[in-house]
């Protein structure tokens, strides 16, 4: 298996504040974003491979793109579940349909984790 | 890829079968899967693009198929081979 890419661990956080109490509606976002750990992204592939049964010689990087492996909505629809039961999470309908490469559902993925220990 | 309302529909639902899946035993559960996505993908290959009406029909009766797969007293699913359209 040959995983490349972002295996950097850096992290952008940017956060509004609200100044002298002036309501600011930036003040109650938490924008976070960043790239996914190499772990994930490894795991994710090892889903999509999977799930698109791809030989094992062949190339999956996190930029790829499924319907480039050949995968048709369906059977992205079939990773996004499967991802959904490995990770124990829940991905909402609108996000599933926006995910397009491993890379996209990793960062998708740490979102929904960070989110779940918040809670 | 944008996706038109219907086919996000059609995705919805195929989505709905696979979590409804996952409720049953993992037999049944295997069995479920794989009967759903031959005949999503069946229909897709057959069905003209453009053809909405009976798009919208199968959408109909696949949601009724849902609702009935997702009662627990419904164990498994089955189908019944029908004999082959004349091509």
């Amino acid at each position: 298996m040959v995983i490349t890419g972002r295996t950097t661990s850096v992290k952008l956080i940017s956060v509004g504040w609200a100044k002298n109490g002036f309501p600011s509606l930036r003040s109650s976002r938490f924008h976070v974003s960043c790239a996914a750990k190499p772990e994930t992204v490894q795991k994710v592939c090892e889903i999509v491979r999977k799930q698109l049964a791809l030989p094992p010689e062949s190339e999956l990087t996190p930029e790829s793109k499924f319907s480039a492996l050949g995968a048709d909505s369906l059977d992205t629809v079939e990773i996004v579940m499967g991802l959904e039961e490995e990770f124990d999470i829940s991905v909402e309908e609108e996000n599933s349909q926006n995910i397009t490469t491993v890379q996209e559902a990793a960062d998708l993925i740490e979102n929904l984790i960070q989110k779940k220990g918040e809670a | 890829m944008k996706l038109t309302g219907l086919q996000k529909q059609v995705l919805g639902l195929y989505r709905g079968f696979l979590r409804a899946a996952r409720t049953k035993g993992s037999e049944e559960r295997k069995k479920i899967e794989s009967i759903v996505s031959s005949e999503f993908r069946r229909h897709a290959k057959s069905i003209e693009r453009k053809n909405f009406i009976y798009i919208e029909y199968l959408l109909r009766r696949g949601t009724k198929q849902l609702e009935q797969l997702k009662n627990p007293d419904t164990l498994s699913l089955s189908t019944v081979p029908v004999r082959h359209h004349p091509s």
